[in-house]
């Protein structure tokens, strides 16, 4: 609840205390790490590095073993390897259209909330329509008709996931609004871009980061499952959703080929609930008020 | 009155909400800087051929002109032809619908029946073991790449045990469609050889659908069965010497189940028009299935037909579901 900027750090040290304590949380915290790491480090965790793009015919469909850890593809490729540059592309689609979402929807909720004309009505009813659709189902209609690439994935998934927060933030703003250190700036003669970045900016912060933790699961989960539609990044890019749809036709035989990347995206969405779960008990003590989390 | 009141404005709502769809899917379908007509003149087309199809769809008029006649033809019911069944679009979607409905139901009574139950001993053993490890699970079932699980339960119980079928609704004909929901249809002819067929097709897809969706209803049923269990008349009847089952049975459940309700009123919407991956690695006959064949055509066409038909199924429902929370909640029109 502070503006300045040594009580912001204090606050900071004292969430990661917090999340320190909960152990489910230091386990989401945990996984996003792992993911980080492995895409970062993909070339020299790598245990067949250019694998990524290389074909190697004699060594199709190897179950796992000492030599492929997790086995090898269709293409003769190390499933290990091409799981760790996987990574690299999940974290990429996941930064880039969760950050643009909310670049979009942050603005447009705070200028909704703040100013309550014709104008902000207007916004919120343009993003009810946006939500009145499963994600997935919008997502799919943008990629399919922009083509398979990892950035019209991209852009499919900023432009359904933007309202999310333009909501969040519309709700928080229009609360905060009537605060009375709000009603204080503004007495004091503050202009409203002042108002709302450096007074009501900083009290709703812990409401977007939590919903954006959540909404990096399931950003993670569509993409995949847009990958897997075939929406996504053509082959051989090592996408781990259409890993998951190219590893059907040789079942039951290559029973390994869907294992891993499966295991890898259920992790990493299960990385981000958690974290958003703990950072939700911490940052937002209304709900657990409410009784929903112990 | 107030009820009344809320019902009108949301179904007026319904309205605006329809329209902008049918905005956004117009300008997914005609203002996207891929070019519609050179996908569908194919890649061997010549700029003369491109022309004159440009012409004969209409896409040389201005988008305004366009736009009018793209809801002029939704309004008749016109969503053009399905490149992959050469029906019309329309006509396609409502023919697959009741297979993606009794999906819904089988999957939605499915998680209800397990994820109920698991919400309220969780609830009621706060904090225990069992609480635990069933909140590993909820947050868990919620991670699960549907598609993923969809595969995996093919591998193993389709292919390595061999006691499901692997897709498909049903061997043979099956029963005489009356609703088109084959368990129903079976149920109501008495024809218990279609029925057994029909269940074991439906139970893997049921499955996968399900498993997210009891997390979902387990997380609401705890809190909801939490709120309440700590509320003051909870307190007076327990107080009052009332037996513990009864308090459980008579005062909390039914207060508690009001958020759970609704939760799986909305799931029910999300999963009648979003269950598309599932559909289509069981190659279940249903909205889904059809909108991913239509996807691998490059059907621009019958995409935004499904697009819509999902948002317009998905909004009524939604509508429905808040129509019924205000009749079952009435702190709610408040």
């Amino acid at each position: 609840m502070s503006t300045s900027n040594s009580g912001f750090l204090a606050g900071a040290a004292d969430i990661g205390r917090r999340l320190l304590r909960d152990r489910a949380a230091l386990l989401g915290f945990a996984l996003i790490l792992l993911l980080v790491l492995a895409a970062l480090f993909a070339p020299w965790l790598a245990t067949h590095p250019t694998d990524v793009y290389e074909i190697h015919t004699a060594r199709r469909l190897t179950p796992p073993g000492a030599e492929h850890w997790l086995g090898t593809d269709r293409m003769g490729a190390d499933i290990y390897s091409r799981l760790l540059f996987g990574a690299r592309i999940t974290i990429l689609i996941a930064v880039i259209a969760v950050g643009t979402a909310v670049l979009i929807g942050v603005p447009i909720g705070l200028v909704a909330g703040y100013y309550r004309n014709w104008f902000s009505d207007l916004l919120m009813r343009l993003s009810d329509i946006f939500l009145a659709v499963p994600q997935i189902v919008l997502a799919i209609a943008i990629a399919q008709t922009l083509g398979p690439s990892i950035e019209n994935v991209i852009l499919a998934l900023s432009a359904t996931y933007w309202p999310f927060w333009a909501r969040l933030v519309y709700a928080e703003t229009r609360s905060v609004k009537n605060e009375t250190f709000v009603e204080a700036a503004i007495a004091l003669g503050a202009s409203a871009p002042r108002v709302m970045l450096l007074h009501i900016l900083p009290n709703i912060a812990s409401a977007i980061i939590v919903r954006t933790s959540i909404g990096m699961g399931a950003t993670i989960l569509t993409a995949a499952a847009l990958g897997f539609l075939g929406l996504g990044a053509p082959p051989p890019t090592p996408e781990w959703g259409r890993t998951i749809a190219e590893s059907r036709e040789y079942l039951p035989e290559a029973w390994w080929y869907a294992l891993a990347p499966g295991i890898a995206i259920f992790l990493v969405v299960m990385g981000f609930n958690l974290l958003g779960d703990g950072l939700r008990d911490i940052l937002d003590p209304r709900i657990r008020r409410g009784g929903r989390e112990p | 009155m107030k009820r009344l009141e809320l019902i009108l404005s949301r179904l007026l709502w319904l309205v605006p909400t329809l329209i902008g769809l049918g905005v956004i899917t117009f300008l997914i379908s005609h203002v996207i800087p891929t070019d519609p007509v050179a996908i569908l003149a194919g890649e061997n087309a010549t700029a003369e051929q491109i022309a004159a199809l440009r012409r004969e769809l209409g896409f040389d008029r201005p988008l305004p002109v366009q736009l009018l006649a793209y809801f002029q033809d939704l309004l008749r019911g016109d969503m053009g032809v399905s490149l992959f069944s050469q029906q019309p679009i329309a006509e396609e979607l409502a023919t697959r619908l009741p297979a993606t409905l009794e999906l819904t139901f089988a999957a939605v009574l499915l998680a209800s029946a397990i994820g109920i139950p698991l919400g309220v001993v969780s609830a009621l053993r706060r904090n225990s073991a069992i609480d635990h490890a069933l909140r590993v699970v909820t947050v868990s079932g919620l991670a699960i790449p549907s598609f993923w699980l969809a595969i995996q339960l093919q591998y193993l119980f389709a292919m390595k045990v061999g006691i499901a079928p692997l897709n498909g609704r049903i061997d043979g004909f099956g029963p005489e469609p009356l609703t088109g929901m084959m368990i129903l249809d079976s149920l109501l002819q008495a024809d218990w050889e279609s029925l057994g067929g029909a269940l074991r097709h439906i139970a893997l897809p049921a499955i996968t659908l399900a498993l997210p969706a009891a997390a979902t209803i387990a997380r609401f049923t705890r809190a909801g069965v939490l709120e309440v269990v700590t509320s003051n008349y909870v307190l007076y009847e327990c107080a009052m010497g009332l037996p513990g089952a009864l308090v459980t049975w008579k005062y909390v459940l039914r207060n508690a189940l009001i958020s759970t309700v609704t939760q799986i009123g909305l799931i029910f919407g999300v999963l009648l028009s979003g269950a598309v991956v599932v559909e289509a690695v069981f190659d279940w006959p249903g909205l889904g299935a059809f909108a991913v064949i239509s996807i691998i055509q490059s059907d621009h066409r019958a995409v935004m037909g499904f697009t819509l038909w999902a948002g317009a199924i998905f909004v009524i429902v939604n509508l429905i579901v808040d129509v019924l929370h205000t009749l079952i909640d009435p702190r709610s029109t408040r």
